[in-house]
C-alpha cells in the first residue's frame, strides 16, 4: 500500500548571509492513510520545518533534498500549477497560535469558504448557497455557532479561533492534516476541547493527522505513535504508550521528565534536572509561624474599553510563609497577575492591604523601596525581561546600583554564583542574545538574588523555556529554598510544576482564590469543581485517575 | 517643510495599536468631532496670536512703509478696535469669525473671506486632481515595488522616489517651465485669447493645469508609494499570508485579497494625515505658476505684508486639515472591523 | 578590591560593549552601499562648507564688484554662468551651502530636542499629562507647518535666526510621535517592570532605559529631519521669507523667478543651486534610511 505521506531522507537547509543553516537532516518518516502521528521537540528542533516542508510552505531561502512523497507523488518536484491544486484539496494545515493564522480584516466565514471555491469538487463551480451550507456545516461540526460565520478574528477568543482553523482545514476534506503546535498559548480546559474537537473529526473521517507540539502529554493523549526530534533529526520513533513509559533517547527522557504526571510521587519535589538537589533542610520553619508577606481581603477593578468595570482581583487572602513555595494557579484572566503586581506595589488596590512581615505595605517613597529590597521579581519571558543592550553584569547589578549597595562587584559575582551560572566571571559582558534562554533567566534570577530579597514572586518562571530547561530553573528555585530558605510565590498555569516543587496551592479563577491548601490535598483530592475540572483536563491525566482506570 | 513625515516612520506614526481600542460608535464620533472642534478652536487661537499679537503694534506694521500721520493712526487704532484691551480684541474677532467676518485686506482694502473665497476652487481642483492621480499612482507602484521586493522594479522605483521626495517642489515647477518652454501657458488658469463655450473653456483650464498639476503629483505621489511598499512589507511575513498560500491560492490572489487590503489600511489614514504638506505643496507651486488659488493669495499677501489676508488664509487652512483628519479618523473606524467592532 | 577598582572595571565592561556596539552598527551600516555613499559625500559637503572661507574668496559675492555681465552663460570664465547681477552662480552655490547647512543642523537640532522632550514625557507619564501632549502633538502634526513657518517668519524680524525658528518649531511634532511610540514599546517590555520592581523611580527608567533606546531611532531620524529642514528653507527663501542679506539656494531660485532669468531661459541661473538642494537632501535621507535600517527594530530586515 502507498503511504499517505512517506519522508525519504529528507534535508532541509536555510542560505543565510553566514552560509547555510541546515535545518533539518536526514529524517525519515511514513504516516498510513487514516493514521495519527505526533512529532515531538523544542524549539529549534525542527519540527515545524518537517511539516511546513510537506507542502512546501518554506521561505525562499529554504533549500529541500530527499522526497516527501505525498500519496506516493513527490512534492518537491511538482510544477506550481500542481502544487496550488494539491495544497488544502489533499492536504491541509492548522497553524500554531490562530490569532495571526488568520486574516484579521475578513470574515471568518469567507475565509473558510475561500478554500472551497478554489478547490471545487470535480472542478464545478459551486453555488454560492451550497458554499455557504457548507460552511455553516464546518462551523457546526467545531461546535460553533453558524452565526459566527459574520464574525471577525478579533472577535473570537483564542480557542474559538482555534476551531475555525480545524474547521476551515477540513473544508476540502483533505486525506492529511498537518497541525503545527494547535493547542500552545490556550488554556488547559480550552486544550482539551479543541484537542478533543479534532480527535474527533480526524477519526471519524479516517483522516491522517500529523501533529506537532513540544508537550509530549498533548501527543500522546492525540497520536498512535510519536516521533521526538532533537536538533534537525529524528531520534525516536515509536507507539505513544510505548514511548512515553519507557522514553529510550536521553532526549525524548528530558521532554517527558519536564511534564510530570500529577499524582506520580516519583516527580513529587524532584523536577528534572541533573545535579542532584540537597535534602530537606532538617529544621523547616513551621506552618505555625507568622505569615511572611500577606494579602487582606484584596480587591482590585479595572475598567475595560467599554468602560465597564472588571474584578480582576475579588477579596483575595493569600500567606506565603518564611521558608515555602506557594503555587498560585489558574488561567488566563483569572487576575493572578494582577493580584502579583498588587502584592508588588506596582498596582494600587482598590481596597484591602499587602502586609510584609506584619507591617502594611508603604504605598511609596523610601519605604516602598525598602520592601522592594525584600520581595523580588521573576518574570515568564527572560529574553525580554532583561533589557537587550545591558550587560550581564550590568543587568545583575542594576539592582544593588538602585539601592545603592556597597561591593557591587562581589554582589553581582555572589548573585550569579547563586544563580548557578559559573563561572560567574565568564557571564560578566555577555550581552542577553549571546546566552540560552535558560541562561537569560538565570540571569533575572541572579538580579533578583542580588539584593538578598526574603521572597521570589515568579509569574511563569518556565512558560517560555524549553522543556530540558525547565527542571533546571524549577530545581534552582528548590535548591535557593532549601538552601537559603527563600520563599517563592510562583504564578502558574501549570500544574505540574505545582507537584514538582511547591508546599501549597492557591486556585485562582475568575478574580477569586476558589481553593487553598497543600500541595498533595488540593490536586489529589480537589474540592471545588475548578480545580477538579483544571485536573481532568491535564492531558496525561493525573496518576491517581490513570491507576483507577488501569 | 513639503514634507513632514519620512516616508519609513508614517507607517509607525498610524499606529494601528493605538486606533484599536474601540468604544461605542457614537461616543467615538462625538469625541473626534469634539476633538476636532477644540482643534479650530486652537487654530483660532493661534491665529489671534500670530497675527494680531505678536508682529506689536499692527498700525505701526501697516504704517511702516508709508506716510502716516497721526489723526489717521488714531483712525486706523479705532477702526481696528487695537485700543481695546487683548481679552475684549480677542472678544471682537471671535465673535466676527463666526460672523464671517476675517477682517479686511491691509492692501486691496476688501474683505479677507470675499478674496479668500474667489481663491478656494482654484486650489481645490488643483490640488484634489493631483491628490486623486498621487495617490493611484503611489499605491499601484507601492504594491508592485514590495511584492518584488529587491528586484529591478523595487530598486528603479524607490530611487526614483526617493530623488523625487528630495526635491523641492518649487524647483520642479520653475525647471518645468523652462523645458516645456512655451508648450504649456506659464501663468494663470485661463487665456484670455479663449474661445467660448464650456467646452474650449474647460480645455484651456486643463491646459493651464497640466504642469502645475504635474509638479504636484511627482512629489506627493512618490511619499505614498514609498509609505504603502513599507507598509506592504510588514505584512509580508505575517502568518495568515502562509494561510493563504497553503490553501493554493495563486500569488496574486494571496497578494489582492490577503496583503493589500490589511497594508491599505494605514496607508489610507495617511493619504488624508498628510494633507497638511498638501496644503505647503499648494502654497508654493501655485506661486511659480501663478495660479490664482489660495497659494499665491498667500504668497503675494506674505509680499505686503497683508496680515488680515494671511490670517485668513492661515485659519481656512489650517481648518481644512482638521476637517480632513477627522474624516481620516470616521473613514478609518469604517474600514478596519478591528476598531468598528471592538 | 577596592571600591574605586571595582567601579572602573564596570565601567570598562560597558565601554568595551559600546564599542562593540557601534562597531557593529557601523557594520551592518557600511553593507548598504546607497546609505554609505550618501555618508561620504555629506562629509565632504560638510568639510567643504566649513573650510570654504580657506579656499575661497568671497569679494565675488558682492554686487558693487561684479565683475561679469548679467545672465551671461557658462563660459570659461564662469563655470555655470552668472546671474542677473553678473555674479558666478558657481561661487554663490557653492557659499549657498553654508547657509543651508547651519539652517538645516540648527533648525533640526531644535525640533528633535522640542520632539524627544515632548514624546518621552508624553509616553513615560501617562494620565491627563500624556493626553493634553498628544492632542497638541496631533494638532501641530496636522497643522499646515509650512503655513504656519510662513506666518512665523512674516511677522518675524527677518533673519537666518528666524527661518531657524519658524522650522523648529513646526517640525518637531512627526519626532514627538515617533519617540513617543517607541518610548511606550519600551516601556511595555518586561525589563521595565523589573526595574520598577527593583525599586527603580522615573529618573532611573528614563536614563538608563528609555533614552539609551530611543537614542538611536532619534539619530536616525534626526538625519531625514536635517533633509526637510533644508528643503524648508529653500522653499521659505524661495518665498521670500528669509534673510534678504545671506545667499543661499532659496534666494538664488527667487531672484532668478522674479528677475527674469527663468522667462529668458537661463537655465544655468535654475540648475545649480536646485541640483545642490536635491542633492543635499537626497544624501541626509539615503543615510537616514540607512541608519533606520540598522537600528529601527520596527523596520528591521524590511529594507534589506
Amino acid at each position: 500500500m502507498t503511504a499517505l505521506l512517506e519522508l525519504k531522507n529528507l534535508g532541509v537547509t536555510y542560505r543565510t548571509g553566514g552560509g547555510d543553516v541546515p535545518a533539518v537532516r536526514g529524517v525519515d518518516l511514513r504516516l498510513d492513510a487514516g493514521g495519527t502521528l505526533g512529532v515531538a521537540g523544542e524549539s529549534g528542533s525542527g519540527k515545524s520545518t518537517v511539516a511546513m516542508s510537506v507542502l512546501r510552505l518554506l521561505p525562499r531561502s529554504a533549500k529541500i533534498t530527499g522526497e516527501i512523497l505525498l500519496d506516493g507523488e513527490d512534492v518537491s518536484e511538482m510544477r506550481w500549477g500542481r502544487l496550488r491544486a494539491v495544497r488544502w484539496a489533499e492536504a491541509s494545515v492548522v497553524f500554531q497560535g490562530a490569532m495571526h493564522a488568520l486574516n484579521p480584516v475578513r470574515r471568518i466565514g469567507e475565509q473558510i469558504a475561500e478554500p472551497i471555491r478554489l478547490h471545487a469538487p470535480d472542478g464545478k463551480a459551486q453555488t454560492e448557497a451550497q458554499v455557504q451550507a457548507r460552511v455553516t456545516e464546518l462551523l457546526e461540526q467545531v461546535d460553533l455557532p453558524r452565526s459566527r460565520a459574520g464574525a471577525y478574528p478579533h472577535e473570537l477568543s483564542g480557542g474559538q479561533k482555534q476551531r475555525v482553523m480545524i474547521a476551515m482545514a477540513l473544508a476540502c476534506e483533505p486525506r492529511l492534516v498537518i497541525a503545527d503546535e494547535p493547542t500552545t498559548a490556550l488554556d488547559v480546559i480550552v486544550q482539551a476541547q479543541v484537542l478533543s474537537v479534532l480527535s474527533k473529526l480526524v477519526a471519524e473521517r479516517g483522516i491522517g493527522l500529523i501533529m506537532i507540539s513540544h508537550d509530549l502529554s498533548v501527543l500522546a493523549a492525540t497520536c498512535e505513535r510519536i516521533a521526538v526530534m532533537y536538533d534537525g533529526e529524528l531520534v525516536e520513533e515509536r507507539p505513544s504508550a510505548e514511548l512515553m513509559s519507557s522514553p529510550q533517547h536521553e532526549h525524548s527522557r528530558a521532554l517527558a521528565a519536564a511534564f510530570p504526571t500529577v499524582g506520580d510521587p516519583v516527580s513529587r519535589y524532584a523536577p528534572a534536572t541533573a545535579t542532584p538537589l540537597p535534602p530537606e533542610p532538617e529544621e523547616r520553619a513551621g506552618a505555625d509561624e507568622a505569615p511572611l508577606l500577606a494579602a487582606e481581603d484584596l480587591h482590585v477593578t479595572f475598567r475595560d474599553r467599554k468602560g465597564k468595570r472588571i474584578h480582576a482581583v475579588n477579596g483575595v487572602n493569600l500567606e506565603v510563609r518564611r521558608d515555602e513555595i506557594v503555587a498560585l494557579v489558574g488561567q488566563s484572566g483569572s487576575g493572578k497577575t494582577t493580584l502579583a503586581r498588587t502584592l508588588l506595589g506596582l498596582q494600587k488596590p482598590d481596597s484591602g492591604a499587602v502586609r510584609y512581615a506584619g507591617k502594611p505595605v508603604p504605598a511609596g517613597g523610601a519605604g516602598l523601596r525598602a520592601y522592594r529590597r525584600e520581595v523580588q521579581l521573576v518574570l515568564q519571558d527572560p529574553t525580554s525581561a532583561l533589557n537587550p543592550a545591558h550587560t550581564v553584569y550590568e543587568a545583575v547589578a542594576e539592582g544593588p546600583r538602585i539601592h545603592g549597595l556597597a561591593n557591587e562587584r562581589d554582589v553581582v559575582l555572589k548573585a550569579l554564583e547563586s544563580a548557578e551560572l559559573r563561572p560567574p566571571e565568564k557571564f560578566l559582558d555577555r550581552l542577553p542574545h549571546e546566552l540560552s534562554g535558560g541562561q537569560r533567566q538565570r540571569v533575572v534570577i541572579a538580579g533578583a538574588l542580588a539584593l538578598e530579597p526574603s521572597l521570589l514572586l515568579a509569574d511563569e518562571p518556565v512558560a517560555s523555556l524549553d522543556a530540558s530547561v525547565r527542571g533546571e530553573i524549577l530545581a534552582l528555585l528548590l535548591r535557593l529554598r532549601r538552601q537559603l530558605g527563600l520563599s517563592a510565590l510562583v504564578i502558574t498555569h501549570d500544574l505540574g510544576l505545582a507537584w514538582n516543587i511547591a508546599d501549597r496551592v492557591a486556585v485562582m479563577y475568575r478574580g477569586e482564590l476558589v481553593e487553598t491548601g497543600t500541595v498533595e490535598q488540593v490536586l489529589l483530592d480537589p474540592q471545588h469543581e475548578y480545580t477538579k475540572s483544571l485536573l481532568a483536563a491535564l492531558p496525561g491525566g493525573t496518576a491517581q485517575r490513570t491507576a483507577a482506570e488501569a | 517643510m513639503s514634507q513632514a513625515i519620512a516616508p519609513d516612520q508614517a507607517a509607525v506614526l498610524a499606529d494601528p495599536d493605538e486606533r484599536r481600542g474601540g468604544t461605542g460608535t457614537l461616543r467615538f464620533v462625538l469625541t473626534k468631532i469634539a476633538e476636532a472642534v477644540a482643534s479650530v478652536f486652537l487654530v483660532i487661537v493661534l491665529g489671534f496670536f500670530l497675527f494680531r499679537l505678536l508682529p506689536g503694534d499692527p498700525v505701526a506694521f501697516m504704517a511702516r512703509d508709508r506716510p502716516t500721520d497721526p489723526g489717521q493712526i488714531a483712525e486706523l487704532r479705532e477702526r481696528l478696535g487695537i485700543d481695546k484691551p487683548v481679552l475684549a480684541q480677542f472678544g471682537n474677532y471671535f465673535v466676527g469669525l463666526f460672523q464671517g467676518d476675517f477682517g479686511e485686506s491691509y492692501i486691496e482694502r476688501r474683505p479677507v473671506l470675499d478674496m479668500i473665497g474667489e481663491r478656494l476652487w482654484p486650489t481645490v481642483l488643483l490640488v484634489g486632481s493631483a491628490t486623486v492621480l498621487a495617490v493611484a499612482l503611489g499605491l499601484w507602484l507601492g504594491i508592485r515595488a514590495a511584492w518584488k521586493r529587491d528586484s529591478f522594479f523595487d530598486r528603479a522605483q524607490t530611487g526614483i522616489a526617493l530623488t523625487f521626495w528630495s526635491v523641492p517642489q518649487f524647483w520642479l515647477g520653475l525647471l518645468l517651465l523652462v523645458a516645456t518652454n512655451g508648450l504649456f501657458p506659464s501663468r494663470g488658469m485661463h487665456s484670455p485669447d479663449a474661445g467660448p463655450g464650456f467646452f474650449a473653456q474647460s480645455l484651456d483650464v486643463l491646459h493651464h493645469l497640466i504642469l502645475p498639476c504635474l509638479t504636484l503629483l511627482a512629489v506627493f505621489y512618490a511619499q505614498y508609494m514609498l509609505v504603502m511598499r513599507s507598509s506592504l512589507l510588514g505584512e509580508m511575513n505575517a502568518d495568515y499570508l502562509t494561510t493563504a498560500r497553503a490553501k493554493g491560492l495563486r500569488d496574486d490572489l494571496v497578494r489582492r485579497r490577503h496583503a493589500v487590503p490589511n497594508a491599505l489600511l494605514p496607508t489610507v489614514t495617511l493619504v488624508f494625515m498628510q494633507f497638511g504638506t498638501v496644503v505647503a505643496g499648494a502654497v508654493t507651486v501655485e506661486a511659480v505658476f501663478s495660479w490664482p488659488g489660495l497659494g499665491q493669495l498667500t504668497y503675494d499677501a506674505l509680499h505686503g505684508p497683508d496680515l488680515p489676508v494671511l490670517q485668513g488664509v492661515f485659519i481656512v487652512l489650517a481648518s481644512a486639515v482638521v476637517l480632513m483628519n477627522l474624516f481620516a479618523e470616521l473613514l478609518y473606524r469604517v474600514l478596519d472591523p478591528r476598531v468598528r467592532t471592538a | 578590591m577596592t571600591a574605586a577598582t571595582t567601579a572602573e572595571s564596570a565601567r570598562a565592561i560597558a565601554w568595551r560593549r559600546r564599542r562593540a556596539g557601534i562597531a557593529r552598527t557601523w557594520h551592518e551600516f557600511a553593507t548598504q552601499k546607497a546609505a554609505l555613499a550618501g555618508l561620504f559625500l555629506l562629509v565632504l559637503t560638510v568639510l567643504l562648507a566649513l573650510l570654504l572661507p580657506l579656499i575661497s574668496d568671497q569679494s565675488g559675492l558682492d554686487v558693487t564688484r561684479v565683475t561679469g555681465k548679467p545672465l551671461s552663460p557658462p563660459d570659461s570664465q564662469f563655470w555655470l554662468g552668472t546671474d542677473i547681477d553678473g555674479r558666478s552662480v558657481l561661487l554663490m552655490t557653492v557659499w549657498g551651502t553654508r547657509i543651508s547647512l547651519l539652517v538645516g543642523f540648527c533648525a533640526t537640532a531644535l525640533s528633535v530636542f522640542i520632539g524627544t522632550l515632548i514624546g518621552i514625557t508624553a509616553a513615560h507619564f501617562g494620565g491627563w499629562v500624556s493626553a493634553i501632549l498628544l492632542r497638541f502633538t496631533d494638532f501641530f502634526l496636522v497643522l499646515p507647518s509650512l503655513v504656519l513657518a510662513i506666518a512665523l517668519a512674516a511677522v518675524l524680524p527677518q533673519g537666518i535666526w528666524t527661518i531657524v525658528l519658524a522650522i523648529g518649531v513646526t517640525a518637531w511634532p512627526s519626532t514627538a510621535r515617533l519617540v513617543r511610540a517607541q518610548t511606550l514599546t519600551i516601556e511595555s517590555r518586561p525589563y521595565i517592570e523589573r526595574a520598577r520592581a527593583l525599586g527603580g523611580g522615573h529618573l532611573h527608567v528614563v536614563t538608563k532605559h528609555v533614552l539609551p533606546g530611543v537614542a538611536p531611532l532619534v539619530l536616525a531620524n534626526t538625519t531625514l529631519v536635517v533633509g526637510n529642514a533644508v528643503i524648508a528653507d529653500a522653499t521659505l527663501s524661495f518665498l521670500g521669507v528669509g534673510d534678504p542679506t545671506s545667499i543661499s539656494w532659496g534666494a538664488m531660485l527667487e531672484t532668478a523667478l522674479n528677475n527674469g532669468a527663468v522667462t529668458r531661459g537661463a537655465w544655468w541661473n535654475l540648475l545649480p543651486p536646485g541640483i545642490a538642494i536635491v542633492l543635499v537632501v537626497l544624501m541626509f535621507t539615503l543615510v537616514g534610511r540607512g541608519l533606520e535600517t540598522v537600528l529601527n527594530p520596527r523596520l528591521k530586515g524590511r529594507h534589506s
